[in-house]
């Protein structure tokens, strides 16, 4: 019995390291989860139209609550621009000042008062982008989800339409759901 | 052999060359214009199909790497490796695929599972825009660019076998029309050949009988057209019907010249009878009358032998002296009977002709005459004389004659010299020469120097008959040679003589026996 019971430990012991070997294999090519949801955010900004605004005000990207991203977002729209205009990150801690945002990250900190936030958006046009699929049930057009360890995002069309934004259907296209 | 003569007999070689080289020709020009045509074609096919491929491919991989942009920004390969499966509508494309910004492989397209191995893992992160042409494919890589950013590249493997299978329906197609035209010309080049090769061939037959039987009667059958052919064959008819008549105006004179000839023939056969018989006559009677004025003058010369020994003592010295002349004169008479005899004779005896050497013959005489020359001191200038084919013994007759000739007429001089020799004429055969340095004699009388008693000088000066050239001459003349003379006056003589006689050329000489030279 004791050898058998050291066999399956044995066993066991072997099984874990060959997954881990092969987990890390297969998370060698992805960047983390963090910079790749940086970089969508940033995307999303090219595959949706706002209404005309002056071309002359920074495109605002907005991270309401604890910022996840870190410096990461920060690298990554340094030099770059959305329809010409060049873009600027602000973390904002209240909804009164979203007035100038053109994105509006809801960091998961703030799910607790989620409702009120989107009430206080209701009719701007301000893509708001948050994590997991409650909070697009919840009325945030767009929401970040894991699938097979990869980033994807779903699509609540019907509250960006609501809003005047127009989503591009190539960004629908890579969504993995799209709420009418 | 007359008539019109038709194409088909006897000049078969050159009517089906005629007409193959027809058929060459037309073959020829028509494959060559095809071939020329359809690389000209096929090369051009080949140019426009590339630079059109070139073009399609780039469309298609700028097309493709703008859908796929959103797919490499969320990072959606199915949404991309979608956008590809859309090149399933294309069937020349083999692989597809499209590469991060990296190199690195994000998305792949294979139109059929065992192509997928041909798919590139990795590519050059800084791979430019190319449309390559390999063996069987080419390669078209493309980046994909929006917003001025690079964002990956589409790589597309595109089949070129419709490209070769339309350029094998172009050779097809080509080999074909050649065979067609090549039918097309052989058809062609014997409905030529009615026109063009038939006559020809006509005119050739014809020619070749010609040439052949020499009939001149020949004609060939005029052609319906009156193009050069026509001209030619009726120009032809009218050569043969020119030739024919000047044929037959030869053939007359030559009937009548023969006619002539004939007669002509026959009058010297006449004569030759004529002149034969009279000769004979003529050799006959000298013969007999030779011999029969032996009799006399031998008893003439023994009556006056028996004379001056019998009656020597009642005989004065006058009739001494005359008796001694009466003797001199039968003697010389005597000579005179048997020279004339010698010639006659040689008019009847035939030649029997040898190889003969000629120098030890003229030795032999040189030295008999040494001995009989009084002790007379000559210098004999013998060269060695070739062979040849003659009767050894009247060739000796022929020197002595000359020799003695040359020893008698230099028997004034006060050194001698007799000189022997060969030399060769234009045609290379010997002339032979006797040279003295006698009294010679002038060329004015040199055409009476062989006659028979023809003497150029008085016979109290030199004696002799006048028979020995004479002799000569006649024996020269049996040989088929010819004796000439040069001299002058106190310029000495040169006698000069030839010999023609072919060696077994004694059975003519037999044949022709009976004849008179």
């Amino acid at each position: 019995m004791r050898t058998l019971d050291h066999i399956g430990r044995v066993a066991a012991l072997l099984f874990a390291v060959l997954a881990s070997v092969s987990l890390s294999a297969q998370r060698q090519a992805p960047l983390s989860e963090v910079t790749v949801k940086a970089a969508y955010v940033y995307q999303f900004g090219t595959y949706v139209e706002w209404p005309p605004q002056d071309p002359n005000v920074a495109f605002t990207i907005c991270i309401l609550g604890e910022d996840p991203f870190g410096r990461a977002l920060d690298e990554l729209v340094k030099d770059e621009n959305i329809s010409g205009r060049p873009i600027t990150i602000r973390r904002i801690l209240e909804t009164r000042n979203t007035d100038e945002c053109r994105i509006l990250f809801v960091s998961p900190s703030e799910d607790a008062r989620l409702p009120a936030i989107l009430k206080s958006l209701e009719a701007k046009p301000v893509l708001t982008v948050g994590d997991g699929m409650p909070f697009l049930r919840r009325g945030g057009m767009i929401a970040f989800t894991l699938q097979d360890r990869k980033v994807r995002f779903a699509v609540n069309l019907a509250a960006a339409t609501s809003a005047r934004l127009m989503v591009s259907s190539q960004l629908l296209r890579h969504a993995t759901e799209v709420r009418q | 052999m007359s008539g019109p003569v038709s194409g088909a007999a006897g000049a078969r070689p050159l009517h089906g060359t005629f007409k193959q080289k027809l058929a060459w020709m037309t073959v020829l020009v028509s494959t060559g214009a095809l071939v020329v045509a359809g690389t000209a074609f096929m090369s051009y096919h080949l140019l426009a199909s590339r630079r059109a491929i070139a073009r399609n491919l780039a469309v298609q991989a700028e097309t493709i790497g703008l859908n796929s942009v959103s797919a490499l920004v969320f990072d959606d390969e199915r949404s991309a490796e979608e956008s590809l499966a859309a090149l399933r509508a294309d069937r020349n494309i083999v692989t597809a695929a499209i590469y991060g910004t990296e190199g690195n492989l994000f998305a792949a397209y294979a139109a059929r599972p065992e192509d997928e191995d041909g798919i590139d893992r990795v590519i050059s992160a800084r791979q430019e825009d190319t449309v390559r042409f390999q063996r069987r494919t080419a390669d078209a890589f493309r980046t994909i660019v929006t917003d001025g950013k690079r964002r990956g590249t589409v790589h597309l493997v595109y089949s070129l076998n419709e490209l070769f299978a339309d350029l094998a329906g172009y050779l097809g197609i080509t080999i074909v029309v050649i065979g067609v035209s090549i039918l097309t010309a052989r058809f062609a080049a014997s409905r030529l050949q009615r026109t063009f090769s038939e006559p020809v061939a006509r005119l050739a037959a014809a020619a070749e009988v010609v040439s052949r039987t020499k009939d001149y009667t020949v004609r060939v059958e005029a052609t319906s057209s009156t193009d050069e052919f026509g001209m030619f064959i009726d120009t032809f008819n009218e050569m043969l019907a020119q030739i024919q008549a000047r044929e037959r105006e030869v053939e007359a004179g030559q009937s009548q010249v023969q006619q002539l000839n004939e007669e002509l023939e026959q009058r010297v056969l006449q004569r030759t009878a004529e002149l034969d018989a009279t000769n004979k006559e003529l050799e006959a009677f000298t013969y007999s009358v030779s011999h029969d004025l032996r009799a006399p003058l031998r008893r003439i010369d023994g009556f006056a032998n028996l004379l001056g020994d019998k009656c020597q003592s009642n005989l004065p010295d006058e009739g001494r002296h005359f008796l001694a002349r009466i003797r001199e004169g039968t003697q010389q008479m005597g000579q005179l009977i048997d020279d004339l005899l010698n010639l006659a004779r040689l008019g009847r005896k035939d030649v029997s002709i040898r190889t003969t050497d000629l120098s030890p013959i003229v030795s032999r005489v040189a030295d008999a005459l040494s001995r009989d020359s009084n002790g007379r001191v000559i210098d004999w200038r013998l060269q060695p004389l070739p062979t040849v084919a003659c009767d050894p013994a009247l060739i000796e007759v022929v020197f002595t004659n000359l020799l003695s000739n040359a020893v008698k007429y230099t028997k004034n001089r006060e050194q001698t010299t007799i000189e022997v020799g060969a030399i060769q004429d234009d045609g290379g055969f010997p002339v032979f020469f006797v040279r003295d340095n006698g009294v010679g004699f002038s060329m004015k009388y040199a055409h009476k120097l062989f006659g028979p008693f023809q003497r150029l000088h008085r016979a109290e000066d030199f004696e002799g008959t006048g028979i020995g050239l004479a002799t000569v001459q006649r024996i020269i003349h049996k040989h088929k040679g010819a004796v000439w003379a040069e001299s002058d006056v106190d310029a000495g003589a040169s006698f000069y003589f030839t010999i023609d006689a072919q060696p077994g050329a004694g059975a003519r000489q037999t044949l022709s026996k009976g004849e008179t030279r």
